[in-house]
């Protein structure tokens, strides 16, 4: 999808005009949880298309370093909202932080643990004894919990961000996000047809992931401005869910930007993901909420 | 024109084959071409990709092998653990290729990190301490997979920013410490090497036009490609996925399996294109060279154009040469033609055209000019001959006129003899015959007729039979027999008849009067008698032998009665023996049966009825002997009387005085058909005498031989004479008498004879009526 060059030159010059008025509107500064990707393409294109402006919000998107805490830059007061991880922010609740979830954006889990079929590996029962790989940031309480909860033992190997372990055979399986890590993984040569996955939503663990939080107190002070964020997301969302073209390029300008490699084979894979993830699908909760259903599960994998 | 036809006939004919062999060897020559380059491409890129390789290769080598020493002095105990820092900062500042150096520890049972790490900064080498609270590098690529897997380990490319801005790829090498004897895992040496060199050497293979080398980590990650886009941000697979290429995927896939092997790919913008890939062993990366068809093949394609236009001119010059050596080896051709019409107009001496070549032409002309001297001699061989044919042919028909002048052809022969009506014919062949007949009368009442056949033709039968036809009027007698005159006439014959010739021959002598028929065969045909109101039959005669053959042979004579109305037919075997076309012969029986068909009985008639039946049959075919027929009718006696006397009651004789004794005669025999006394006949001849004598005299100039008619005839008691003639008017009764009294010589010529004429008739007339004299002198008789 292409937008025409005078759209856009009248839309830069409306930014410009309202950015003068920016003194009247609530200035947020939003932080996803992970370096730019198509995992955030909504909240792009709420901005580029003017979908916060137009919801009073001057947003600035800022995202965060690959090892940084997120909860930390939100309580640090880094940023006024992030994306975080449900299961994250309820931990960070426990531990009596004083941030508020406002909204959930990815309904549906997409943590999945990936093996090669040759590794002999066809349920997470033959995992017991064998190496899997997690990442060291976290992510990991939803596969101890199942790990627990089905009595497997397996070797933990924790690794940062690349699938070269996995890749080189270092570790039997490994944790992997079906929208990122996965395609990663048959990005590098190796067919799906040769590798076993289990996702955890399979596994009576679809716990919804990527959740907005802000402080409590700027909630209790502005909730209409956290709502109005959300609200103007899932527009965004909308339209790139219509306009993937359009929402790969801004993605990948996002990642250039960010000196980051991009392609847009692996963005596109990446956003119809999201935008699966997104969708409620067969739970009974509207977007951008959170199920009750949904919160006793994360509740009780806490616990 | 013609010419020009066929050359183009001759082009068109041609031009299909030469099209047809030039599209085979161009077909050929290109498939060819095509193979050989395709061979040539492929070795050359083999060639290229592994020149790269082997030049990588070689540094990447040389870079392990820092590493490698490093460990072996770590493990020796070479190297204090305080020095580390100052060592790796020369080991970087020494090795240009090296960008920076890392120590990094295994921790220990504080769990703390160390890694001695020096790398440049700018122009300056420093060194610090990798590990900390925010870099544990122990879940690092560079430390944590080396150290899982026990082996060295090149990292996937990456892009330092901030620190060198370079491409760089981390090896990591394990070391080893013994500790309590044991040797254990101690940590990862690590070397940082900028791959701006790498890119440098792969990207500096140029291969034809757009053609490139490119060069892939062991993930498919594009370390070097034409598209900077691609570099780091691509891996081989999602571009196969962008460009939807399944079959690029696989070759990657063999690429990152570290195989080698050629493929043909379909690539956008370079299209069909010829993939070779070499892997780079150590590193676990490979190197692809691409070679687009269309630009392999280019140069080939140029070729082909080229040949092409020049198989193009080549055809057109061949077309005209063609059609040029064409005109010019056929010119001759139409200079033949214009010969061969003036030569067909009889004007063999008509130039020929020169030819200069030893060829066909060459082989025509000589046939032409063969042909033109033979036809010269021919045509002069065949004037000589037809000149000599010709006057044989005018001698042989001069000799044929001749032969047939001797043959009687009046008819009727002898108008006096009112007995007899006899006709004869002897039509000739082509050449002179030898046939013959002959009638004559041999006193007054006595007819001899012959018929002959010479053998043989041509001038010596005509003479033959002239020599045969001489004898027999020389030697013809009433008073010899038949056989007589034959044998004479055979002794004759025999006498120096040295070539042997024969002739049949048939005599006979026939009364007129009584109608007896004395006659002899020598070997003759028999002839044909028709009796009176009967069949025709053939005579019974004996056949004899024919003449010229035995002088001494007796023949004999035979005899037989004619009645009135009998008629004798003989004939030649020219008749018998005429043939058809089926080599059918006229034969006897048709000959018998052509007579009796016949409704005349008078001898012309008849024998031109047989003439007619021959021809008949003969139809087309040529006539190869005489025609020879002579037919004699003996009439009835009363026919005769009543005839006779009609006839005899005048003579036409010539205006000749030697027509007096015949006239006597006639008179005489007037005379005593009248019943008059014959001493009457004295008075009366010497009447006629004078008043012919006068007629002769006077009425004709003397030599002039014309007519004059004599009657002698009663009238009561008159017997008249009467005479006419047609010459000048002369009135004999006009002359006065003469004087008697003056002597005889004395007195005028003539005019006696009137006198002596009126002197002894009782009365002379003269008339002259339509011309004619008429003089009537009548007498008193008893």
């Amino acid at each position: 999808m292409r937008i025409p060059k005078s759209f856009l030159i009248a839309l830069l010059l409306l930014t410009f005009i309202q950015n003068i008025s920016a003194q009247e509107r609530s200035k947020i500064v939003f932080t996803p949880q992970w370096q730019p990707q198509a995992q955030f393409a909504g909240y792009y294109i709420a901005l580029e298309q003017g979908y916060y402006s137009q919801a009073g919000l001057d947003v600035t998107i800022k995202h965060p370093s690959a090892t940084s805490d997120i909860i930390k830059i939100l309580t640090m007061g880094e940023a006024d909202i992030v994306s975080a991880f449900l299961i994250h922010g309820m931990k960070a609740q426990r531990r009596g932080l004083p941030i508020k979830h406002f909204a959930q954006m990815l309904q549906h889990s997409s943590l999945m643990i990936v093996s090669r079929k040759e590794s002999g590996i066809e349920s997470v029962e033959d995992l017991g004894g064998r190496k899997l790989g997690i990442w060291s940031s976290g992510f990991d309480d939803l596969i101890f919990a199942m790990l627990e909860e089905r009595k497997i033992d397996v070797r933990i190997v924790r690794i940062l961000n690349t699938v070269n372990l996995f890749l080189e055979g270092g570790v039997d399986a490994m944790t992997v996000m079906h929208y990122n890590e996965y395609n990663t993984i048959v990005n590098c040569g190796v067919n799906p047809e040769e590798l076993n996955t289990f996702f955890m939503r399979d596994l009576g663990l679809n716990v919804p992931e990527d959740a907005l939080y802000c402080l409590e107190s700027k909630y209790k002070e502005n909730p209409e401005v956290m709502e109005a964020f959300a609200e103007a997301t899932l527009k965004g969302w909308e339209y790139a869910a219509n306009h993937k073209d359009y929402a790969i390029d801004l993605v990948v300008r996002h990642m250039k930007n960010a000196n980051l490699p991009n392609n847009r084979v692996h963005q596109r894979w990446m956003l119809e993901r999201v935008l699966e993830a997104i969708d409620p699908g067969e739970k009974p909760v509207g977007r951008g909420k959170l199920s009750k259903q949904d919160l006793q599960l994360v509740t009780s994998v806490i616990n | 024109m013609i010419r020009e036809k066929l050359s183009y006939r001759i082009i068109s004919r041609l031009l299909p084959a030469i099209l047809l062999l030039g599209a085979a060897i161009v077909t050929a020559y290109y498939l060819f071409a095509r193979s050989s380059i395709a061979e040539h491409t492929a070795a050359n890129a083999q060639m290229t990709a592994k020149n790269s390789v082997h030049s990588i290769e070689k540094i990447v080598k040389q870079a392990e092998l820092i590493p490698a020493n490093l460990a072996w002095m770590m493990e020796s105990g070479s190297l204090e653990r305080d020095s580390l820092y100052h060592f790796l900062k020369k080991l970087v500042e020494n090795n240009p290729l090296i960008y920076a150096s890392a120590i990094a520890f295994k921790p220990d049972k504080n769990r703390r990190l160390f890694s001695p790490y020096a790398y440049r900064n700018d122009s300056i080498v420093e060194s610090i301490n990798l590990g900390s609270e925010t870099y544990n590098y122990l879940i690092m690529d560079w430390y944590q997979i080396p150290a899982m897997l026990k082996k060295p380990y090149w990292t996937e490319p990456y892009y330092d920013e901030g620190g060198a801005n370079a491409l760089l790829s981390t090896y990591s090498h394990p070391f080893y410490l013994i500790k309590n004897g044991n040797r254990e895992f101690a940590g990862i040496i690590t070397i940082d090497i900028s791959l701006e060199w790498l890119t440098q050497t792969v990207s500096s293979v140029k291969i034809l036009e757009s053609g490139y080398a490119l060069l892939i980590s062991g993930n498919g990650v594009y370390v070097t490609h034409p598209d900077r886009n691609n570099i780091m941000n691509h891996t081989i697979f999602t571009r196969a996925k962008e460009m939807e290429i399944p079959k690029l995927r696989e070759i990657g896939r063999s690429m990152i399996r570290g195989e080698s092997g050629f493929d043909t790919i379909e690539l956008p913008q370079i299209g069909k294109a010829l993939l070779y890939y070499e892997p780079i062993t150590s590193t676990g990366w490979s190197l692809g060279v691409i070679y687009p068809y269309k630009e392999m093949y280019a140069s080939l394609q140029k070729l082909n154009l080229v040949i092409v236009i020049l198989s193009a001119i080549a055809l057109a010059l061949l077309i005209i040469f063609i059609s040029t050596i064409v005109g010019r080896m056929l010119r001759p051709l139409t200079k033949f033609a214009k010969s061969a019409r003036v030569v067909a107009e009889g004007n063999f001496s008509a130039e020929l055209p020169q030819i200069t070549s030893k060829d066909e032409m060459r082989e025509l002309r000589d046939s032409f000019e063969f042909m033109q001297r033979e036809l010269t001699v021919y045509i002069s061989n065949l004037r000589e001959t037809t000149t000599a044919k010709e006057k044989i042919e005018s001698e042989l028909r001069i000799a044929k006129e001749i032969q047939m002048g001797m043959i009687p052809h009046i008819f009727p022969p002898f108008p006096q003899i009112k007995q007899i009506d006899l006709y004869a014919m002897l039509e000739s062949a082509k050449e002179v015959g030898g046939d013959l007949y002959d009638f004559f009368l041999l006193d007054e009442r006595n007819l001899c007729f012959a018929i002959g056949d010479v053998s043989g033709k041509g001038i010596p039968a005509s003479l033959f039979m002239a020599v045969t036809r001489t004898l027999l009027r020389s030697l013809a007698d009433r008073d010899k027999t038949t056989a007589t005159i034959l044998s004479e006439i055979n002794s004759t014959l025999c006498l120096n008849n040295d070539s042997n010739m024969f002739v049949t021959f048939f005599i006979g002598i026939l009364d007129t009067t009584t109608g007896d028929l004395r006659y002899c065969n020598a070997g003759h045909n028999p002839p044909v008698l028709i009796k009176s109101g009967a069949k025709a039959e053939y005579f019974e005669i004996t056949k004899g032998i024919p003449l010229g053959l035995f002088d001494d042979f007796t023949f004999n004579e035979q005899f037989t009665k004619l009645n009135g109305g009998d008629q004798i037919f003989l004939y030649t075997d020219g008749l018998t023996e005429a043939e058809n076309s089926s080599n059918e012969l006229f034969s006897e029986n048709r000959l018998i049966d052509s007579i009796n068909i016949s409704e005349s009985r008078l001898p012309e008639s008849l024998v031109k009825d047989v003439l007619r039946s021959v021809k008949l049959h003969v139809a087309d075919n040529e006539q190869s002997d005489d025609l020879t027929m002579l037919s004699i009718l003996y009439k009835r006696s009363d026919e005769d009387n009543s005839k006779g006397k009609e006839a005899e009651k005048s003579i036409t004789v010539q205006s000749d005085i030697a027509q007096l004794q015949r006239i006597n005669n006639w008179t005489e025999e007037r005379l005593s058909r009248l019943g008059l006394p014959e001493e009457l006949g004295n008075t009366v001849n010497l009447v006629i005498e004078e008043a012919f004598s006068n007629i002769v005299f006077y009425a004709y100039e003397p030599g002039d031989s014309e007519k004059i008619d004599l009657s002698l005839d009663c009238e009561g008691n008159m017997l008249v004479i009467e005479l006419r003639d047609r010459g000048r008017a002369f009135d004999p009764t006009a002359k006065k008498d003469p004087d008697t009294t003056i002597p005889a010589e004395e007195r005028e010529i003539g005019g006696l004879g009137i006198f002596l004429i009126k002197k002894l008739t009782d009365s002379v007339e003269y008339a002259r009526i339509d011309g004619v004299n008429v003089l009537t002198i009548r007498k008193v008789v008893k």
